[in-house]
């Protein structure tokens, strides 16, 4: 039975070769936005190496001293970080890494740009980098002040032209550093793990960083679960309670723990003055977005099914005269838009892959690799099967029990 | 005719209705990227104020405790707290920035040198505002040294730019641009006018005065809207404890200059000042970059709006060539009665352009808004109308197009073979 609808289906979108062009072009490019626009998301968000563990990890990305006419952002000083963030309950380890930092070297005359971030060893435990040669500085290495950095490939290649690269030196920022290892790429789309040079925080230029609450430090919290993640928030605000203020312009300091994704919504959406950071907000923001972008392809789907199945009133009309039951009518329409909607997501599925390789190539994200967000893609097809169904089927349902003959007079309208 | 032609639409008004919200929603799509696009344009036709070849920009970090990476929007001055002057080293860093601009100056590629707290198209702002006859201005702000306008080749219109003249006065000079000097004296000439309003009880500090008009500075370059700004004069010397240091030195070098000036012009700033860290950029390519940040968001826009209206174009002519079929009884009886194939053309395109003209009238219900509410202050009204214009003749021109296809089918049909189906 499945078999002869699956002929059917066929033929009769084979004879139709316009409107069956039109759906699956609709269908497909629908696709295809969808996904770049979920695999740029995925690829600032989801957890991927080496923020492996990023389900259990917060952040310190911001901290702020208010008051009744000032307001000082920036994102936190060590000197917070280390008085204020160690040993908070329920958390397994805390590290620090500066924001990054453009730095220029002229290595045999050219110009070379890397950004470069001072880190402590316990970020590259909360990290799960893959080492293509060498390993992470130590505890050692920072209390000591060391000046030795890990360096990504791109980085390497820049200075060195390829492998080897470990035991040489690298001159960043007028200082200069042993290469003690390399790291993977990582895409700048990631705040937290991005870089090129990776030095001991301890090389600073100067002492004056250890002084700072504000500065340029994101702490990072890996707790036990993320069911501890409340109790870590409530505890790190109970003790910046007792944070002296600068000066009398200021009353009240404020360092949130939050996942990367928080901090982005808080950043857009929240209000200035108000702690609690709105993740759902965003969220909303993003699935509106997406709706909005796919009413006008739905409405024009909805319009090409409308319109066929009402060209195929009298083919209804025929097979209801010769005795097809409503059920084996709907049945086989439902075959027919299945069999459209997944040719439709067979063609989308390639291009967007094909598109999605062509954007990570150009570079326009730098070491970006992206891929295809089969979760999303199985929604967006869902979607597409629901509408065709919606506009296809019930019609279809609907002209089924009319009678034969006033089917077969093409009673349409 | 119009009137035969509503009736015909409201006839099938149940597949219309969806075909005409398939316009609206097209339409919508098409202001949304036109008035992006016709914004830019916009404002890049309007004059920049500044030089962009031939110029470098320096930032650098101070790795000192009280340094200026972090934003600090100040709000009016508590009345009623004297406030003790806080010493964040200022001082000390001002005048190690003017050293600094002095070793600059002794290479001799370079022309002059200048400092400022913002340089054009960095992502530094600073907004702020005034008040004058109980209306408030807002502006861009911006400090800057007393060879800023020569380095970037800023254009003084009325008055002069700030100078050692300035060192005695008793109030704090300013410059404004023409659109700011405009909007808050629109009859009168700015020089010498006062621009904050003193109240008692009011913070006693010195007041702005203005010495100065530019025509403009555009600090977010070509494709941002114009905005109003105001310099203040930062003096390296300045012995206030209060006053910050720039975060920027800007230089113009000869023109000729290579791209090997930087490594040089670093190694020497490195040389001065080794705790420092010092990034250069010729202004061109800070130009290059701000582009491409202003242009992503047009161009993805416009190529995911491209493939829209390619699936609505294929959708509408598939719909409509589909209805033609359906009204094949009814075109046949109208050639039989003597209707030529122009008449029947004509016909099927008008009532896709009567329903084209409800979906556009209820599109511009809609965008009229945005202006109406001032959605988007940037924008003007202007930009609006431009790019509805434009929109409506696309998607009059798309439609059409699309009805235009069906009705050549129709007017194939030949009376006999029609009639013949009754």
């Amino acid at each position: 039975m499945l078999k002869s609808y699956l002929k059917l289906a066929w033929k009769v979108l084979w004879r139709r070769r316009f409107f069956t062009a039109t759906s699956l072009f609709g269908i497909s490019v629908t696709l295809v936005v969808l996904m770049v626009a979920t695999a740029l998301l995925d690829h600032t968000f989801a957890p991927m190496p080496p923020e492996v563990r990023q389900e259990r990890t917060l952040g310190i990305f911001r901290a702020r001293f208010t008051g009744p006419h000032s307001t000082w952002n920036s994102a936190a000083g060590y000197r917070m970080l280390d008085r204020y963030a160690r040993n908070l309950p329920g958390v397994e380890r805390m590290g620090m890494v500066s924001v990054p930092t453009e730095v220029q070297s002229y290595p045999g005359g050219t110009r070379v740009d890397s950004t470069m971030r001072r880190a402590d060893a316990e970020f590259w435990r909360i990290l799960d980098f893959t080492f293509v040669e060498g390993g992470p500085f130590t505890d050692q290495d920072v209390a000591n002040g060391s000046s030795v950095a890990v360096i990504n490939v791109a980085t390497r290649d820049r200075f060195f032209g390829g492998p080897p690269a470990v035991g040489r030196t690298i001159e960043a920022d007028n200082q200069r550093f042993r290469v003690i290892g390399v790291i993977e790429n990582v895409s700048t789309t990631r705040p937290v793990s991005s870089g090129d040079v990776f030095v001991p925080l301890t090389t600073a230029k100067t002492d004056a960083y250890k002084q700072e609450m504000l500065g340029d430090f994101f702490g990072l919290l890996l707790a036990r679960s993320p069911a501890d993640f409340p109790a870590v928030k409530a505890e790190l605000l109970s003790r910046l309670k007792s944070v002296e203020m600068p000066d009398r312009d200021y009353d009240r300091f404020f360092a949130p723990a939050e996942t990367y994704f928080e901090s982005v919504a808080s950043r857009s959406f929240g209000d200035r003055n108000e702690e609690r950071s709105h993740p759902e907000r965003l969220w909303g923001a993003m699935v509106f977005v997406g709706l909005l972008f796919m009413l006008l392809p739905t409405v024009n789907l909805v319009n090409l099914n409308v319109s066929r199945i009402m060209e195929r009133a009298s083919e209804i009309g025929v097979r209801k005269a010769f005795g097809a039951s409503s059920r084996t009518l709907v049945g086989q329409f439902v075959v027919e838009n299945l069999v459209l909607t997944l040719v439709g997501a067979v063609i989308g599925f390639v291009l967007s892959a094909i598109v999605l390789r062509t954007i990570s190539g150009t570079g326009l994200f730098p070491y970006a690799h992206l891929h295809i967000n089969i979760r999303v893609f199985v929604y967006g097809v869902g979607l597409a099967v629901l509408f065709g169904l919606i506009s296809g089927v019930y019609p279809a349902w609907r002209m089924s029990r009319l009678q034969p003959v006033s089917a077969l007079k093409g009673a349409t309208r | 005719m119009t009137r035969h032609l509503l009736k015909l639409v409201w006839n099938r008004k149940r597949s219309n209705v969806l075909i005409a919200v398939e316009i609206l929603l097209s339409f919508i799509v098409l202001v949304g990227v036109t008035t992006l696009a016709v914004f830019y344009v916009d404002n890049y036709r309007k004059p920049l104020g500044y030089d962009v070849e031939n110029i470098w920009t320096i930032s650098f970090e101070k790795h000192a405790p009280g340094r200026s990476s972090v934003t600090i929007e100040s709000g009016p001055e508590d009345a009623a707290a004297a406030r003790k002057p806080v010493d964040r080293g200022f001082v000390g860093q001002r005048a190690r920035i003017a050293q600094l601009m002095m070793s600059l100056r002794d290479m001799p590629e370079v022309e002059s040198v200048a400092a400022a707290f913002v340089t054009p198209y960095s992502s530094n702002t600073w907004n702020s505002d005034i008040e004058v006859g109980g209306k408030h201005h807002r502006y861009g702000f911006n400090a800057a040294t007393d060879d800023f306008a020569r380095t970037l080749g800023l254009e003084v219109t009325r008055g002069r730019w700030f100078s050692r003249d300035d060192d005695g006065a008793a109030w704090t000079p300013v410059v404004l641009n023409e659109r700011l000097a405009q909007e808050v004296f629109p009859d009168k000439d700015p020089i010498g006018q006062f621009v904050d309003e003193q109240r008692p009880g009011d913070s006693q500090g010195p007041r702005m005065r203005v010495v100065g008009v530019i025509r403009e500075f555009r600090k977010d370059g070509e494709y941002a809207a114009p905005e109003n700004f105001l310099f203040n004069r930062n003096r390296l010397d300045d012995p206030d404890v209060e006053v910050q240091p720039p975060n920027e030195i800007v230089v113009r070098v000869k023109p000729g200059t290579t791209a090997a000036f930087e490594e040089k012009a670093i190694t020497r700033l490195r040389g001065a000042e080794p705790e420092w860290t010092f990034q250069a950029e010729p202004l061109t390519q800070s130009r290059e970059t701000s582009h491409r940040l202003w242009l992503a968001p047009l161009s993805a826009a416009a190529v995911i709006s491209v493939f829209l209206l390619i699936m609505v174009a294929m959708g509408l002519t598939g719909v409509l060539w589909l209805h033609v079929t359906q009204r094949t009884r009814e075109i046949g009886l109208r050639r039989a009665k003597g209707a030529t194939i122009v008449n029947i053309q004509r016909q099927l395109v008008g009532e896709v352009v009567v329903l084209t003209s409800i979906a556009c009238l209820a599109g511009v219900v809609i965008i009229v808004q945005f202006p109406l509410l001032d959605v988007f202050s940037a924008v003007s009204p202007m930009v609006y109308g431009v790019s509805v214009a434009i929109s409506l003749v696309c998607i009059y021109l798309l439609s059409m197009a699309c009805a235009w296809v069906p009705s050549r089918l129709a007017s194939a049909i030949q009376p006999a073979e029609a009639l013949r189906y009754e």
